[in-house]
């Protein structure tokens, strides 16, 4: 380890274990501690330029200790765990960690594209707007010069690349209630926690970090006579053993919705080496909380200064946590830059751990003597009343030049000194991590003492604590967590009693007493290149070029300059931009306004968004047969959420010669299919008669008990919804089936009439789409091999007329039997039972042995629909009429039903509508669906004049060739005219002739015989 | 009825015995009968009743306003059902065949179903005894507590194996058995 690895003791290095960790960085190889963080494990490793900046490829070092960092962003993993972006500062260490720097090439310690510096006034605010303004691409909504320009900009800006390999790891969610989410286990979520556990509540307490405790972790003081990190061990310990509650580490609160929903993300094994595959990489959590304890702490801020953005510049409190915490030395020579005491308690706790502080910078002439003596305990010049000018040095700070400050005017004077030092802790003051509760539209309130924004009233069940509500120390953490819990408790109907609603002492604190308020000093501007926004290297100058060119708004401001964008939102850099625009109009911060934080709060992964749906997109729906289709040989098809046997090839068989096969078999003999997935809905009541009556264009009310009928349904517009049989089971009792698409639909169509429109009625309405299994069997030869197989009912033509339904048994099992026919032949549907489902397809096929029976899937299923002329999905698109499809005679004008209105509109009538046809390839090709009809040549095929529907090929002995239902304008009067099927996407123009949509058995003997 | 064939469940093979951690333990049934009731808003109180003096081995799961989801060890309840509600108070649908039942216990089992369910699953929300009528995704659930860290799901036949390949890998995490 380098000699940036402090001596390890008690109080240095709390984080650390004594076990080595290898990773690689670039591809070298490292070592660092368990317990390390990659951006500590770095710095011990003397690494300072960990990444270049988005622009102008500067070297940029760590800034940041937590989840703010804007710098240090790294690409771990590789293949399909490859992960861009992440922060280094967060990365727990693991043996065998790879990662790498971004956006620099060829190397991050040289890099190539790092001459954009020198174009540096050119990249300024607004640059794209500026540059690439004038008259648009031909047919484009950008100029000639960004498409010629857009691929190098591309190269040389932006983060790091992800991966096109899918992502091996699995996600998982939890849907968790609580009635107090506490966020946070800093000395104010920890003391909130401890308060509303006691009462019995049922609390969630959420950690950011791997360890709870926050910034007690690293803190020097004692509460109730031990060091605080011991008392805060024994404290979480005390709260993780509690059964009422729920102590997650290592998950962000990401998100606040209505409703008090908060999204948590837990990063279950991201820290892990060796990663079980039956473990969910990170798990999504929706909390519906009652209420909610915010205790997120506050996030230290920068003070801008030319040079600001070298390595070894980073925030104060996170060169004291490397020092402290992860035992690591921010620098070897480190001068502290600070306008408040908590500056000073930084110096002061590095110097402790062995760090060495030169310098401690004040810009205030007026601080505590108390204060001062930190200094000395230091052992660091201290200067009071200066200010940085700059930080010097070209891959890293190698010195900063301070100068006089006058604190009232903001100016430097002449007097100037130089301090040789390789890393700068800076402290600019603290705001309140407030994200949340702005996600939620909460409007924060300026507090001119704190110099920072507070999170303002409450728009939900939320209660602030600890620095985030600008209570900032430890006894005020303590007490505010207390208050908050308190009222959060309050919330939940459990108001404590007058007594046991006083807010304790709080335990005995052993610390520092200092001012946390700033001195309103936000930049040092002494005309050198000064970064606000270090990940999107935003200067100050830019904030000021963006209000001379009348950017007012500060919500302009952000868009404009991008200040506050990408993956740090702006955390270290929206206060000093907001207050440099401020000064820049001459107005006070509090009118100047702020920008809303969006959820996440950090960036989140997007496979645990898509959470266990990843691989696994939607549930799969089967029938009983499914096995048996499986062993059968069928190709499966998704048909919606069910997977349906599309055909059953024979050895060396595609898909059209076996769904030919199948439909010459039924056409000449029998074949059974699958027709499990129709919807299937249980209509039953005293009104079920007059309800179905009202909600088909036909006649319902006089349907006998015994038989089925065909229907239309149409929606209130007059156009056709659905259609399908319905079964008369019993005086009130129907069995209606739905198209297989149609089935949810109908279900919602029904009920919204049952209970808004007809409330009155007595009519129940369930889904039975799973009870019953349902089985077609078609061709010449179906009665046979019924007869063959059915007992306990006559299914001759007499006992089972067209359209009769009758109970009868096969093979044992309870079956019901209507005669319908969707192929255009003799035909049955059989269902019964789904759990009977599979034995009554082996039964079926083994009496039709003789008959030499043939499963038939999809396409047959289709073909013989289409040859009929039958409608399916394709024609019920939701923009025919029944008259458009030849249908008239199925709407009734004796009685009113859903759509009968509208249906008798004008425009319904008129002759050029969009009618059903079909059409027949004349030149022998096939006919693809979504085909246009048109008059002309390939070359000039003038306007569409209709579309084809269902295309299939007819082996049929009257037709033979391709075949297509289609919509055409006036299609009823224009039998025999000759049209092109014209599908330009796929090359095709093929010569038609159009026909009657009944193309095989138009009278129907077939199906009556 | 059905001598000769037997039920098949669509979960087959998959739901085959299997040892492994009891901190999840998974099993599936088919009803001997389920049957849902649905009484008219004025016969609710009558329906329900008639519902209770019903005999045999009823569970009976409130499932909306005025209807219950009805099971019995014994087939024949629909018919049963049918003769006690007649139309003029109620409709009576046979669902035996409709869902399966898939059993989850275990001190992991809340753990488990909260991982996909968005539902309350704490026993002063969700009391033993009591149903709830929630989602998994786009599979409609019905689950009804039967133990301190017990359920009884009715899942949609058709959905039931997806339904069940779901379960076993958000248990994989903890592990489990199948009974």
């Amino acid at each position: 380890m380098s000699a940036f690895r402090l001596n390890l003791r008690d109080g240095v290095g709390t984080n650390l274990t004594d076990k080595t960790i290898r990773f690689s960085f670039d591809g070298k190889s490292f070592y660092g501690q368990q317990g390390d963080s990659l951006a500590s494990a770095l710095l011990a490793n003397g690494v300072s330029i960990v990444g270049r900046s988005f622009k102008y490829h500067r070297p940029r070092g760590v800034f940041t200790a937590g989840s703010e960092e804007p710098n240090a962003l790294v690409t771990l993993h590789n293949g399909g765990r490859r992960e861009p972006n992440i922060r280094a500062t967060e990365v727990e260490l693991y043996e065998g960690l790879i990662a790498r720097s971004q956006n620099r090439w060829p190397s991050v310690n040289f890099d190539l594209m790092a001459v954009n510096q020198l174009a540096g006034k050119a990249f300024s605010a607004g640059f794209y707007y500026k540059t690439f303004m004038g008259p648009a691409r031909k047919g484009h909504r950008a100029t000639q010069f960004w498409w010629f320009c857009e691929q190098f900009i591309r190269r040389a800006a932006g983060l790091g690349k992800g991966t096109t390999i899918p992502d091996p790891d699995h996600y998982a969610r939890m849907n968790a209630f609580c009635d107090i989410l506490i966020v946070g286990t800093g000395a104010a979520g920890l003391s909130a926690a401890q308060r509303a556990a006691k009462s019995g509540a049922r609390i969630i307490v959420c950690e950011e970090s791997a360890r709870a405790g926050g910034a007690l972790n690293g803190s020097p003081d004692f509460i109730d006579g031990e060091p605080a990190r011991d008392w805060c061990a024994d404290a979480v310990a005390e709260l993780a053993e509690m059964e009422n509650v729920t102590l997650l580490t290592r998950t962000t609160v990401q998100s606040y919705f209505d409703d008090n929903t908060f999204l948590a993300v837990e990063r279950v094994t991201d820290h892990l080496a060796h990663k079980d595959k039956s473990i969910p990489r990170q798990r999504a959590w929706n909390i519906r909380a009652k209420s909610a304890v915010i205790a997120t702490g506050a996030l230290e801020r920068p003070i801008v200064f030319a040079g600001n953005d070298r390595p070894g510049v980073m925030l104060a409190d996170a060169a004291r946590s490397y020092a402290v915490e992860y035992g690591t030395a921010p620098g070897r020579a480190v001068a502290v830059f600070t306008n408040n005491d908590t500056g000073w308690l930084a110096a002061r706790d590095m110097a402790k751990a062995g760090v060495i502080v030169t310098a401690i910078v004040d810009v205030r002439t007026d601080v505590e003597d108390s204060i001062r003596a930190l200094g000395d305990e230091c052992r660091a010049s201290v200067h009071t009343g200066w200010a940085i000018s700059s930080a010097k040095g070209l891959r890293g700070v190698r010195a900063i030049v301070i100068a006089k400050y006058n604190e009232l005017t903001g100016e430097l004077g002449d007097e100037s000194k130089t301090i040789a030092c390789d890393c700068v802790a800076v402290s600019g003051g603290w705001s309140p991590a407030f994200h949340l509760t702005s996600q939620q539209g909460g409007k924060p309130v300026w507090d001119a003492e704190l110099q920072a924004f507070l999170p303002g009233e409450p728009l939900q069940s939320w209660h602030g604590a600890g620095a985030m509500a600008g209570r900032f120390g430890l006894v005020q953490a303590f007490q505010s967590g207390e208050e908050a819990a308190l009222k959060a408790l309050a919330d939940i109907g459990q108001a404590p009693s007058k007594r046991s609603a006083k807010v304790g002492p709080g335990p005995s604190i052993e610390g520092d007493e200092i001012d946390y308020a700033p001195a309103p000093v936000f930049e040092i501007n002494s005309g050198g290149k000064s970064f606000v926004d270090l990940q999107h290297d935003v200067t100050a100058e830019d904030v000021r070029l963006a209000h001379r060119e009348g950017f007012v708004s500060v919500e302009h401001l952000k868009r404009y300059t991008t200040l506050g964008m990408a993956t740090d939102q702006g955390k270290t850099s929206n206060i000093t931009g907001l207050a440099i625009m401020a000064a820049a109009s001459n107005k006070a911060i509090a009118d100047t306004g702020t920008t809303r934080f969006r959820p996440p709060y950090t960036p989140v992964a997007m496979g645990v968004i898509a959470g266990e749906k990843y691989g696994h997109l939607a549930a799969e729906r089967l029938t009983a047969m499914h096995d048996i289709h499986l062993e059968m040989g069928a190709n499966m098809y998704a048909n919606g959420p069910w997977l349906r046997p599309e055909s059953y090839n024979l050895p060396g068989e595609t898909v059209e010669q076996a769904y030919i096969r199948e439909t010459k078999t039924v056409r000449a003999g029998v074949g059974i299919v699958d027709v499990s997935t129709l919807g299937k809905i249980d209509v039953q009541g005293p009104d079920a008669a007059e309800f179905l009556n009202r909600v088909y264009s036909n006649g319902f009310a006089k349907l006998p008990v015994g038989k089925a009928r065909y229907g239309l349904m149409l929606r209130e517009d007059g156009f056709l919804f659905d259609d399908g049989t319905t079964w008369r089971l019993e005086e009130h009792r129907y069995l209606m089936t739905t198209t297989t698409a149609g089935a949810g639909r109908v279900m919602e169509h029904l009920e919204y009439y049952r209970d808004f429109v007809w409330p009155d009625m007595k009519v129940a309405l369930a889904s039975v789409s799973d009870e019953w299994a349902g089985i077609a069997v078609a061709g010449p030869k179906s009665r046979h091999l019924l007869k063959a197989c059915v007992k306990d009912c006559d299914v001759s033509d007499k006992g089972l007329p067209f359209m009769g339904v009758v109970d009868g048994v096969v093979d044992g099992i309870a079956v019901k039997i209507a005669r319908l026919s969707f192929s255009g032949e003799l035909a049955y549907e059989v269902y019964c039972g789904a759990h009977y489902g599979a034995a009554l397809w082996q039964a079926l096929m083994k009496a039709g042995r003789k008959y030499d029976v043939v499963p038939y899937g999809l396409e047959a299923l289709s073909t013989l629909r289409i040859e009929k002329g039958h409608v399916a999905g394709p024609e019920l698109n939701g923009r025919t009429t029944p008259h458009d499809l030849g249908l008239s005679g199925m709407v009734s004008s004796k009685k009113e039903f859903v759509g009968s209105v509208l249906l008798r509109r004008e425009t319904f009538s008129k002759g050029d509508r969009l009618q059903l046809v079909a059409v027949k390839s004349l030149d022998g090709q096939r006919i693809r669906g979504g085909s246009h009809l048109v008059a002309g040549s390939k070359e000039e095929p003038g306007r569409s004049q209709g579309h084809t529907t269902s295309t299939c090929f007819s082996p049929s002995p009257e037709l033979g060739c391709y075949i297509s239902l289609a919509l055409l304008e006036g299609g009823f009067k224009r039998h025999g005219e000759k049209l092109y099927a014209a599908n330009p996407v796929r090359d095709a123009h093929v010569a038609v002739e159009v026909l009657s949509h009944y193309m095989v058995d138009p009278d129907g003997g077939r199906m009556r015989g | 009825m059905a001598d000769l064939a037997e039920k098949l469940s669509p979960l087959h093979e998959l739901a085959m015995p299997r040892s492994g951690s009891d901190k999840i333990v998974l099993s599936e049934r088919l009803c001997d009968s389920l049957v849902q009731v649905q009484a008219w808003p004025d016969t609710v109180e009558e329906v329900e009743k008639r519902i209770r003096a019903t005999r045999g081995k009823l569970t009976i799961m409130a499932s909306g306003p005025g209807r219950w989801l009805v099971e019995d060890d014994k087939e024949g309840l629909e018919n049963k059902l049918r003769r006690k509600i007649g139309v003029k108070l109620g409709a009576i649908t046979g669902l035996t065949h409709g869902r399966v039942v898939v059993s989850v216990s275990g001190e992991k089992a809340t753990w488990l179903l909260a991982s996909g369910i968005a539902i309350d699953f704490d026993l002063l929300a969700f009391p033993v005894g009591t149903t709830q009528a929630s989602h998994h995704h786009e599979i409609g659930l019905t689950i009804h507590r039967t133990g301190q860290a017990s359920f009884d799901l009715y899942v949609f036949t058709s959905l039931v194996r997806s339904f069940w390949h779901w379960l076993e890998k958000a248990s994989g995490e903890v592990g489990y058995s199948v009974i």
